[in-house]
């Protein structure tokens, strides 16, 4: 099992690091830097501003500190055939588990860390805690996230019940309110529930764990939603192979397709729309971008910094549509509909500029909020409009007919 | 509409799984295509929808290659594969409008014949469903409705009975069966030879990319020399042959 465990684990930092390599290629890293640069010079602006403690700034940092320690789970790296081939080893895959916890400590507590310290400048002006407070506090979280790992462990064997109560949430409310108390009052405090949580936790793993029963259904889509997770944040900068995503509903967003004529011509389209609706992938990178990008626009008063954001946010919502169409194109069944490559680009193009004209009416909005009605925020509007242009009628043709050709379609 | 594979070879990259195949599908005929796992049916299906390129020989519908002219060849075939691939994000009722559109069908004729066939296979009430919620018996039978409802001429069907409920299998044979009386062709690969027996009027046994034999039961049996044998004992002595 300890084998099995280093296999997977081999390959599986293989995988990241391809994909790290990927990302580290890529000339959106540069952008990227750029973006992080103005955060932070934002973030020490900001802080040059903070004369006195403020009246928001515990109930801040208890709100970041208390969120970071929901980041990372578990990476239990279970595969679907295990749940046939590894079946008659059930017992022994606890070693295996034990291995996997072990691993996954080290990026949440790194995390913690990191935050912890970028934080130390403003919970210190802003929220008029010590150094040592910091410290204490940030101790108390790792420990806090050992026990949630650990509770995680007790989840793959159906024991994350106790007495009817989630363990996860009975902890989440033990964090809160440690974290209320430390802040405000006494900061050992969270060192001390912490430490307890973990060294109960750590102490009864095995016999919590035996008492249970492996939940192979529930533990192998979990790793899959988790993979899902990691893949899709790699997805933001490059391809990533085998990123299935959920799809919803969204009935209340079906006034959107009523446009769409039912002509052979617009088959795609239809298909298109629909997809791009209700395929949580897409939608949700739509979001996620214009959203930060608005917030961006709405904060930072620098023109050419805007001028950055705007135009890079609209370029890059069109760049990472792109993998959309390939995926519809990999269904074989697309293939043998009687409908042209040139109706399939067209169809997509459309839809690629229907979104990207929302994200440019949204972000005007916000540019007119910061720089209002003045040559600034119309040169960085127009300057938008010209991305979409570009994407729209000359890049994504053009790279989609590309496409088109390599492959056989 | 006549379906003529003449001297057809091919495969995936640079193996050739096909080597000189040749048979023809007539007219209303429902033809088996029956060999062993490996023996190339479903690499023939493949070439037949135009799925991958043949390395020689020629494959005609009513004459015409999917060369001269895509759209008009790919109008008159539906394909039921193997594996069914529907589109994860459309619902059945939009699998279906997607297909009438592609195929420039008529709406409300075509929708006619399709809510027919939902009914038959149990699936009326499950317009809004996504693929994901199907099995993989319903998932097949929505690729059987989107199939059949097209106006198309020449039915190709990889391996229908296996995963499908007896009933459903009935109602498919049904629908073959009428298909067939308005003059279209069906051309079925499958390893149920007690059940395409009795419904295909010939049968093209593949062996090693090779038509090893073509004919109805009767010339198959002249030809293999057995008087008495069902499809079984043929398909049977032809494996052997190999040993």
């Amino acid at each position: 099992m300890k084998e099995l465990w280093k296999n997977r684990l081999r390959r599986h930092q293989i995988d990241q690091f391809k994909y790290l390599r990927l990302i580290f290629n890529d000339n959106f890293v540069l952008a990227f830097i750029v973006l992080i640069g103005a955060l932070g010079f934002w973030y020490s602006n900001f802080l040059g501003t903070i004369k006195h403690e403020l009246l928001l700034g515990k109930p801040v940092v208890i709100l970041i500190l208390f969120l970071i320690a929901q980041v990372g789970r578990i990476a239990t790296l279970l595969e679907e055939p295990d749940s046939t081939f590894l079946l008659v080893k059930e017992k022994e895959f606890y070693q295996y588990f034990k291995s996997a916890l072990n691993y996954s400590i080290a990026l949440p507590v790194v995390a913690i860390v990191i935050v912890n310290f970028l934080l130390s400048p403003f919970a210190f002006t802003g929220a008029g805690l010590s150094i040592m407070d910091i410290c204490l506090i940030a101790a108390g979280l790792v420990f806090f996230k050992l026990a949630f790992l650990n509770v995680e462990m007790f989840k793959i064997y159906g024991r994350e019940q106790v007495s009817g109560m989630n363990l996860k949430l009975l902890l989440n409310i033990f964090l809160i309110v440690s974290l209320i108390i430390s802040v405000y009052w006494f900061s050992p405090v969270i060192l001390v529930v912490g430490l307890i949580a973990f060294v109960g936790a750590q102490i009864n793993n095995k016999k919590i764990c035996e008492s249970g029963q492996m939940q192979w259904q529930q533990a192998i889509s979990d790793e899959n939603q988790r993979m899902f997770r990691v893949k899709r944040f790699y997805n933001l900068f490059t391809d990533v192979p085998g990123v299935n995503s959920k799809i919803k509903r969204r009935k209340w967003l079906d006034f959107v397709f009523n446009g769409i004529k039912p002509v052979q011509k617009n088959t795609y389209l239809y298909l298109f729309a629909r997809g791009f609706v209700r395929n949580n992938e897409y939608i949700g990178l739509f979001m996620r971008l214009t959203i930060i990008q608005t917030i961006m626009l709405a904060l930072i008063d620098n023109f050419y910094i805007s001028l950055i954001v705007e135009m890079l946010f609209i370029y890059l919502v069109g760049f990472q549509l792109k993998p959309y169409f390939k995926e519809v194109m990999l269904n074989m069944m697309q293939r043998l509909y009687p409908v042209s490559g040139k109706d399939k680009v067209n169809d997509f193009t459309k839809l690629s500029v229907f979104v990207l004209c929302i994200q440019w009416v949204i972000s005007a909005i916000a540019i007119f909020y910061k720089f209002g009605l003045s040559v600034n925020s119309l040169v960085i509007i127009v300057a938008g409009l010209a991305v979409l242009l570009f994407v729209g009628y000359f890049y994504m043709p053009r790279q989609l007919k590309k496409y088109l050709d390599n492959g056989a379609y | 509409m006549t379906l003529e594979i003449k001297e057809l070879t091919g495969g995936y990259g640079q193996v050739s799984v096909l080597k000189k195949e040749t048979f023809t599908v007539e007219d209303g005929q429902v033809v088996g295509l029956i060999g062993l796992n490996g023996a190339g049916k479903s690499t023939t299906i493949k070439h037949i929808i135009g799925l991958l390129t043949p390395r020689g020989g020629q494959i005609l519908i009513d004459g015409m290659s999917l060369h001269d002219n895509v759209e008009a060849y790919r109008k008159k075939i539906a394909y039921v594969p193997e594996m069914p691939i529907l589109y994860p994000e459309l619902t059945l009722k939009e699998h279906i409008e997607m297909t009438i559109m592609a195929y420039g069908l008529d709406h409300d004729k075509t929708w006619e014949n399709a809510n027919e066939l939902l009914k038959t296979f149990r699936l009326d009430n499950k317009l809004d469903w996504f693929p994901q919620n199907f099995s993989k018996g319903m998932k097949q039978k929505v690729m059987i409705v989107c199939a059949f409802m097209t106006n198309a001429r020449l039915f190709i069907i990889d391996e229908p009975f296996t995963g499908l409920d007896p009933l459903a299998v009935n109602d498919l044979l049904n629908i073959v069966e009428a298909k067939k009386k308005s003059g279209c062709s069906v051309l079925m690969s499958t390893h149920v030879l007690a059940t395409v027996q009795n419904h295909a009027d010939k049968f093209v046994l593949l062996n090693h990319g090779q038509v090893r034999a073509d004919g109805t039961l009767d010339q198959l049996k002249d030809k293999f020399d057995m008087k008495d044998a069902n499809l079984d004992d043929i398909y049977i002595k032809m494996s052997n042959e190999d040993l």
